[in-house]
């Protein structure tokens, strides 16, 4: 999986404004997906590219148990989230319905990456390359059920 | 092998579990028009059924207008949403309290209120503030709507077991009808932190929790997600076994379970917890947000902090709290008791019972709401709607010059006409002060319904404790 990086150095990035409230009626995805991270950055759906990367701080996806803010950021064509925390419902949201890969990063990961780099993510070998720094960081591997969903494609795909 | 409230009710819930992960029966599920509509799409799709109707209970809250109901819903998408649950409710043979129905209000007020809710049950629903129901002891916590559709089909739901996490409040407050429950919670979330609680569930515990109401309890329990938990608990006693009897949906052998919820439903004596905080009761004062999370939050003595004392060296929370003075147009060291308000708002499922309408109306009472303030009371459901307006409190708010709503989640989450204007600073007893959560460009402080009523009079936040509460 290779992007490039979209980077909030923020910790806190709550759904509602990932996606606000008032776009919890829409049910076209592709509609949805204007409007993501519209709360903090209304520019987000005009710079975001298939195959990008959000990077975040801690608790991201804290608040509201809406499905539409990782269903907003997948249709906008995020791949991934690197962020040093999750909140749990989200976490479990994204895993969930496969929209996106929500991946814990380390502080000097974190630090490291910047605006723009090109990143190549290999889950297998709990692996991220920063191809425009030219160099390697660790991952932590995703617990064992987490790990199986994500395999199978999402909750409904999952035999236990 | 001694055991946590949660622990019991966890292991009595286990279908079936091994390599990390356990599947849970669902006794409860509730459920509304936001977060369901793609999840019987799912269910159709597959051409799967509702596994448990029985157990399955609908209401439309988020997106109802709270103005006169025999009025036309002038926003079609909104309508199309209400229209969708109506439909799938009728398809697949579930309950409904809709937008006309005597039972009708927030998921979280109705699910008490009917006896639904009950000591030692799992509930989910696909709202975060499901954690409200742990107030009764049940496991309680939200879902996304992919998790809405699998416990729809199977009434089952795959979980990796939490951590317990114990909060002590020890003591009594100071000025119980100053310092409310909400003030409670809003301490404990500025003290653990937003993120303090992630993976966790809460059990709390102390003499100031054992001495609230099932009302007072249930504020507590709702902003258990605000600290990162998904659930929070209190140990069911006889408040709570008293506050469900004879209501609609308790079982008929209700007093049986009673007995048996008396003898097991706490945590035993030497159990231990992984995470364990003490709060003393006494310390507590008048809470209010000033910043854009929960956790940003000062005694109403108190000032709006510098961004670096606030920080205690940490870059990071200087940044977010430069950003969050930024948003709300706030300057350091500006007394709490200075900022001055546009509107207010009493509602949402973390305080429109009617205990805190009573409190709310002690202060109203026999007084007019600033000139410069647009002041609305939402109650949580048509239920206490009636209860308020049989003790006349209605006519209370409504001589004072409020608006007196219909039930709803209203200015909670802005996704009703009941929103705020960009530039407009709002009291409001809701939950989140996110940037953006009662409308763009709204600036929100969090406070109990005592703070926000005391604030609607005077125009700005009062240290409600010089107040004559009694």
């Amino acid at each position: 999986m290779k992007g490039s990086v979209i980077k909030y150095e923020r910790d806190n990035i709550d759904t509602d404004v990932i996606l606000p409230g008032p776009y919890l009626k829409i049910h076209d995805y592709n509609e949805l997906a204007k409007h993501a991270m519209e709360g903090i950055d209304k520019d987000f759906h005009k710079k975001v590219k298939p195959g990008d990367f959000i990077v975040a701080g801690k608790n991201f996806g804290c608040g509201s148990s809406r499905e539409h803010a990782p269903i907003a950021l997948s249709y906008s064509g995020v791949k991934a989230v690197l962020a040093l925390s999750f909140a749990r419902i989200f976490y479990r949201n994204a895993v969930d319905g496969a929209f996106l890969l929500p991946i814990e990063i380390e502080e000097d990961t974190y630090k490291d990456i910047s605006e723009g780099d090109q990143l190549e993510i290999e889950t297998s070998k709990n692996e991220i390359r920063n191809i425009t720094k030219n160099t390697t960081y660790k991952i932590k591997p995703f617990p064992e059920l987490i790990g199986k969903i994500i395999a199978a494609g999402g909750l409904f795909n999952y035999k236990p | 092998m001694a055991k946590t409230l949660f622990e019991k009710i966890w292991d009595s819930h286990v279908v079936e579990e091994g390599n990390g992960r356990s599947l849970l029966y669902v006794d409860r599920h509730l459920v509304h028009e936001v977060t369901s509509p793609q999840a019987f799409d799912g269910l159709r799709m597959n051409k799967r059924n509702v596994r448990r109707t029985d157990l399955t209970f609908a209401t439309m809250d988020h997106n109802v207008p709270t103005s006169n109901r025999s009025l036309p819903i002038l926003d079609q998408t909104s309508a199309m949403q209400m229209k969708t649950l109506e439909r799938n409710c009728k398809e697949f043979g579930i309950e409904l309290f809709d937008i006309n129905s005597p039972n009708q209000g927030i998921v979280h007020v109705i699910g008490p209120e009917l006896g639904i809710t009950l000591p030692g049950t799992t509930i989910v629903c696909g709202d975060s503030h499901t954690s409200t129901h742990g107030a009764f002891g049940a496991l309680a916590f939200g879902i996304g709507t992919s998790d809405v559709e699998h416990v729809l089909a199977t009434q089952c739901i795959w979980m990796e077991k939490p951590k317990t996490f114990e909060i002590r409040v020890e003591g009594k407050r100071k000025n119980p009808c100053a310092i409310t429950a909400k003030d409670i919670i809003l301490s404990i979330i500025r003290q653990i932190g937003t993120a303090g609680g992630t993976g966790t569930i809460f059990e709390y515990r102390g003499e100031a929790i054992s001495e609230l109401s099932m009302e007072q309890r249930m504020t507590i329990c709702n902003m258990s997600i605000e600290g990162g938990a998904r659930a929070g608990l209190v140990a069911p006693d006889e408040k709570t076994f008293n506050y469900l009897k004879g209501r609609r949906y308790i079982p008929k052998n209700y007093d049986k379970l009673v007995e048996y919820w008396r003898e097991n439903l706490k945590t035993d004596s030497n159990a231990r917890f992984d995470k364990s905080f003490t709060l003393h009761a006494d310390t507590i004062a008048p809470q209010v947000s000033w910043g854009t999370n929960p956790a940003m939050t000062v005694d109403v003595t108190g000032t709006v902090p510098f961004p670096e004392e606030y920080a205690k060296g940490n870059p990071e929370e200087e940044k977010a709290a430069t950003k969050a003075l930024q948003y709300m147009g706030l300057k350091p060291g500006t007394l709490i008791t200075d900022i001055e308000l546009d509107r207010v708002f009493i509602g949402s499922c973390t305080n429109s019972r009617l205990e805190d309408l009573i409190e709310a109306a002690k202060i109203v009472k026999g007084n007019k709401i600033s000139p410069k303030v647009r002041a609305m009371i939402v109650p949580g459901s048509q239920h206490v709607k009636k209860q308020a307006e049989e003790l006349g409190l209605d006519r209370i708010f409504k001589d004072a010059g409020y608006e007196w709503r219909e039930s709803g989640c209203s200015m909670c989450l802005g996704m009703n006409p009941d929103i705020l204007s960009a530039g407009e600073r709002c009291a409001s007893t809701s939950n989140r002060n996110f940037e953006g959560r009662q409308g763009s460009g709204g600036m929100t402080h969090l406070v109990s319904p005592v703070m926000a009523a005391a604030a609607s009079i005077q125009g700005h936040f009062v240290d409600v404790r010089e107040l004559d509460l009694n």
